[in-house]
């Protein structure tokens, strides 16, 4: 016979001391936690009891690196927290640095920045309804978001010669133009993105599978969602119309037309029918934009060296595809920042995770870190 | 051909022939030329057809079209490390493997590939046992122990979850699956599978007709019975890992492989040989079609076959996945009472038929 | 319409339509062009502004080490000495190093943006993208002679992919 099977003898938690639970660890290395995430779960059969993220298995100490070089130096290291939707990042970014350095941003810088905004929250909502799928058993919605996120990308590699990691915006303005035939493409691809959305609907909307897995499926009330803090899709899915385009509005988002979807019940269902509807007001977005497209500039006047004045502080967030990103500067004089704080939204959407998955079953854990729509990227920094 | 086995026939005699040399020969080929390689190729097929339902190419690089990828893979995993976990039970840990794929094969002996010797021939099939059927349900519930013993071996909490998860499903599903066969029994009035297409032929009509609702909830319980997409909880990839296989690795885990695709074989071919008239012509009581009968039965046998294979496939390609107690909710509440009305209609024409 | 509706909704319980829906679309796509690049043989041409590996030009090259500085991981090593040119005999500054450190590049291009030459000295969009190595110092550590040497990098012959 093999070794007598013994508890574990550092229980430190106690997770063991009730013979009738289980405590299960679910990742770092697992496939669906979207990288390394770690769930510590109590769980009784299939029912989870209690959750416990655990997180920093890719804390690469982003904040202190911010500190150590001037302000420009930053943007590459922005790309890199959600690295699916770097140029929100570095939206955000750029947008804390240019108010705390008194920049105006050309009409034309803003426009582009728009239209790339949007085009990554495009290319970030594909990305998880991919993932989404997949880990709810549906394959192949993943490969033919993939085909579609690839041209998107395509179009990234177009203008500043990366797909992921773009680095491409500067305090001030944009490093490159438009380039030739650029709009032309974007354009064909907005014309073609709706019908592969609704292939996608096809596919899951109204598969009565996919409706069981989701409809009433990890349910977040309005006030819960306020308390925690969460931003974004998951709660405007609870049904709260917050959208900093439209509260806040920042880059010329106060001159295109939109609408805020929300959803009724809070569920996985409803947070995937606001995504859904989310890249379609997109795309509506964009089009607007390629209409309007004004000639100019695209940098502002801008000191050569930027140096933030001596106690400046700044908090600048903006609607990414995960909910608020927001950077808070604190200048001491010099060319870098004194301090840099990130407000993630994958980390504070986490925050609910524990809350949305009490009483749900192994199966709706995926379902419900695909819905939270993290990326540790981002929430580790 | 005929006169060689004429030639073997007298040489041994026929006791001998009959008992001991037909039967292997039959084996042996079933099992090498057919079940082994249909398995080897049918999970090329899957990753191709899967491929050209994703818009992408699948493997297509071993061999012309990929042909050889499944000799590539088999390679493979007789050469990789095969690990065993150190607190697994060991014997347990190697039996599993061992018990999915042996009764899964096992069940192919009662399967008519086609019909009965005539004379100076041999039959299509390895044997016919009266209770044909029944033997092929019984054999195929051994499979689950093989699931359960693999997880909880393992000594690996997801593979236990798998376990008991395959566990359960396995068990629900074999409940509207017999159900379901009951059907085509009370028609045919045999438990013999080649007894049932016979009977279909003389009936002159596949029982997939009279039996429509019966077929359907074969093909879902019998999809369930595989764990095959959208029932495929067992080893939900992104729930459990790979289930019940987590810690299994080289060739034991190719055996489980083998036994999952054995046994969609085995739920494919006894739904044709009950549903879809086994080796029959398309309208066996149609004359105008009687230009088909020259091809050979065993060739519409192994059509009929690949259909539902590809409907496996095509499954696996557009369906999520249930959940636990939905796929439950589904086999109890729903699938059972059908199964049970279905029976009962059947039961009562057959009665006031006759 | 009590009944009518309730005749839909059997009909969508029984008939299943939205999963044959999903069928259909998925059988469709069998049909459909592929989108699958075969790698080796096909290659994807990237677009004019990839930035891809370096090129440097010794001579547009005029020493100020701004690329190194702005730098934002600090991969870039500079020394150089002055020289009197025999031929003008005038003070020159001469490369003595100029490596890069190619394991830890993320090719945010910030080196070539804030060169002052006009054109660059320094350069990414080399539209090479193939620089997987065997040997970690060999082929990721490039120095001055390797970054002006090569005129495109080679592509992966077939049996390097082998």
């Amino acid at each position: 016979m093999t070794q007598p099977l013994a508890l574990p003898e550092d229980d430190h938690d106690g997770l063991f001391a009730d013979s009738e639970e289980m405590e299960l660890s679910f990742g770092p290395q697992h496939p669906a936690t979207h990288g390394v995430l770690r769930l510590k779960l109590k769980i009784n059969g299939e029912r989870i009891v209690e959750s416990y993220p655990v997180i920093g298995y890719l804390h690469r100490g982003t904040e202190k690196l911010f500190e150590l070089h001037p302000f420009f130096q930053n943007i590459p290291h922005t790309d890199r927290m959600d690295y699916v939707a770097a140029a929100t990042n570095n939206q955000a970014y750029v947008g804390a640095v240019e108010k705390l350095l008194g920049l105006v941003v050309p009409p034309r810088a803003r426009c582009i920045r728009i239209i790339l905004a949007e085009l990554q929250r495009i290319s970030s909502h594909l990305l998880w309804l991919a993932t989404h799928a997949i880990d709810i058993g549906a394959m192949t919605p993943f490969f033919y978001t993939f085909r579609e996120r690839e041209i998107l990308l395509d179009l990234f590699e177009d203008y500043c010669g990366a797909r992921l990691t773009l680095n491409c915006m500067r305090p001030g303005g944009l490093p490159y133009d438009l380039p030739v035939g650029w709009t032309g493409r974007c354009a064909a691809l907005m014309a073609d993105l709706p019908g592969k959305l609704d292939e996608y609907e096809e596919l899951l909307t109204n598969n009565r599978i996919w409706k069981k897995r989701t409809v009433g499926i990890g349910v977040l009330p309005p006030e819960v969602a306020i308390d925690y803090g969460v931003t974004g899709p998951m709660l405007r899915g609870s049904g709260v119309r917050w959208d900093l385009r439209k509260a806040l509005p920042y880059d010329g988002y106060d001159e295109v037309e939109f609408e805020v979807p929300i959803g009724r019940n809070g569920d996985t269902y409803d947070r995937y029918i606001v995504r859904m509807i989310e890249m379609r007001q997109s795309v509506r977005i964009i089009n607007q934009c390629l209409e309007k497209l004004p000639e100019g500039p695209i940098m502002a006047k801008r000191p050569r060296v930027m140096k933030a004045g001596k106690d400046a502080e700044i908090y600048h967030g903006i609607e990414g595809p995960k909910g608020e990103i927001g950077f808070y500067i604190v200048g001491d004089g010099t060319p870098n920042p004194y301090r840099c704080h990130v407000r993630p939204p994958s980390f504070i959407n986490l925050q609910s995770l524990p809350e949305l998955c009490k009483g749900a079953l192994i199966a709706d854990l995926v379902a419900l870190i695909g819905t939270t729509d993290i990326v540790l990227g981002e929430v580790d920094r | 051909m005929t006169s060689l086995i004429e030639s073997v026939r007298t040489t041994v005699g026929d006791t001998l022939f009959y008992g001991a040399v037909s039967p292997l020969v039959k084996i042996l080929v079933l099992l090498f030329l057919m079940i082994l390689p249909l398995i080897a190729y049918l999970t090329l097929a899957e990753r191709r057809i899967l491929g050209f339902m994703q818009a992408r190419l699948g493997p297509n690089r071993v061999g012309p079209w990929g042909l050889l990828q499944p000799i590539a893979d088999v390679a493979k995993l007789l050469v990789k490390g095969d690990s065993i976990p150190l607190r697994a039970v060991k014997w347990a840990f190697v039996l599993a493997p061992c018990l999915v794929v042996g009764p899964a094969i096992l069940v192919f002996a009662v399967i008519p590939l086609g019909p009965r010797a005539e004379a100076g021939g041999l039959s299509w099939f390895v044997t016919d046992i009266n209770t044909g059927l029944l033997f092929v349900v019984a054999t195929a519930s051994i499979g689950v122990y093989g699931l359960i013993l693999g997880g909880w071996s393992s000594n690996n909490k997801f593979s236990l979850m798998g376990g008991l998860r395959s566990a359960a499903q396995m068990i629900s599903y074999e409940v509207p699956q017999g159900l379901a066969l009951v059907g085509p029994v009370l028609l045919a009035g045999t438990l013999s599978m080649v007894g049932i297409v016979e009977a279909q032929k003389a009936d002159r009509f596949w029982y997939v007709f009279p039996q429509i609702v019966g077929f359907f909830l074969y093909l879902v319980a019998g999809v369930a019975e595989t764990n095959r997409n959208p029932f495929d909880l067992p080893e939900a990839e992104s729930e459990l890992v790979a289930g019940f296989h987590t810690e299994y690795s080289g060739m034991r885990f190719a055996l489980f492989f083998l036994g999952e695709y054995a046994n969609m074989i085995v739920i494919s071919a006894v739904a044709t040989t009950l549903f879809l008239g086994g080796w029959l012509r398309p309208f066996p009581n149609v004359e105008a079609l009687a230009f088909l009968d020259p091809v050979p039965g065993v060739i519409w046998f192994a059509l009929k076959v690949f259909v539902f294979l590809f409907l496996y496939i095509w499954f696996r390609g557009t369906f999520p996945r249930y959940r636990f107690d939905q796929l439950m909710d589904l086999g109890w509440k729903w699938m059972i009472p059908v199964a049970l009305g279905n029976l009962a209609l059947t039961a009562l024409v057959k009665l006031l038929v006759a | 319409m009590d009944l009518w509706k309730s005749v839909r909704k059997v009909a969508d319980k029984l008939l299943l339509p939205d999963l044959f829906a999903g069928l259909a679309l998925t059988f469709k796509h069998m049909f459909r062009e592929k989108v699958t690049v075969q790698y080796p043989e096909q290659r994807l041409e990237p677009s004019h502004r990839f930035r891809g590996m370096f090129r440097l030009d010794e001579d547009r090259c005029i020493k100020c080490t701004i690329c190194a500085r702005d730098c934002p991981i600090d991969i870039i090593y500079i020394d150089w000495h002055q020289e009197v040119n025999p031929e003008t005999g005038k003070k020159d500054k001469v490369l003595d190093r100029f490596d890069i450190d190619l394991q830890r590049c993320m090719f945010c291009g910030l080196c070539e943006e804030g060169c002052p030459t006009e054109p660059k000295s320094i350069w990414l969009t080399t539209k090479t993208y193939e620089l997987a190595s065997y040997d970690r110092w060999k082929n990721l550590y490039v120095d001055m002679d390797e970054l002006q040497q090569w005129q495109v990098r080679p592509a992966y012959t077939d049996e390097e992919i082998a």
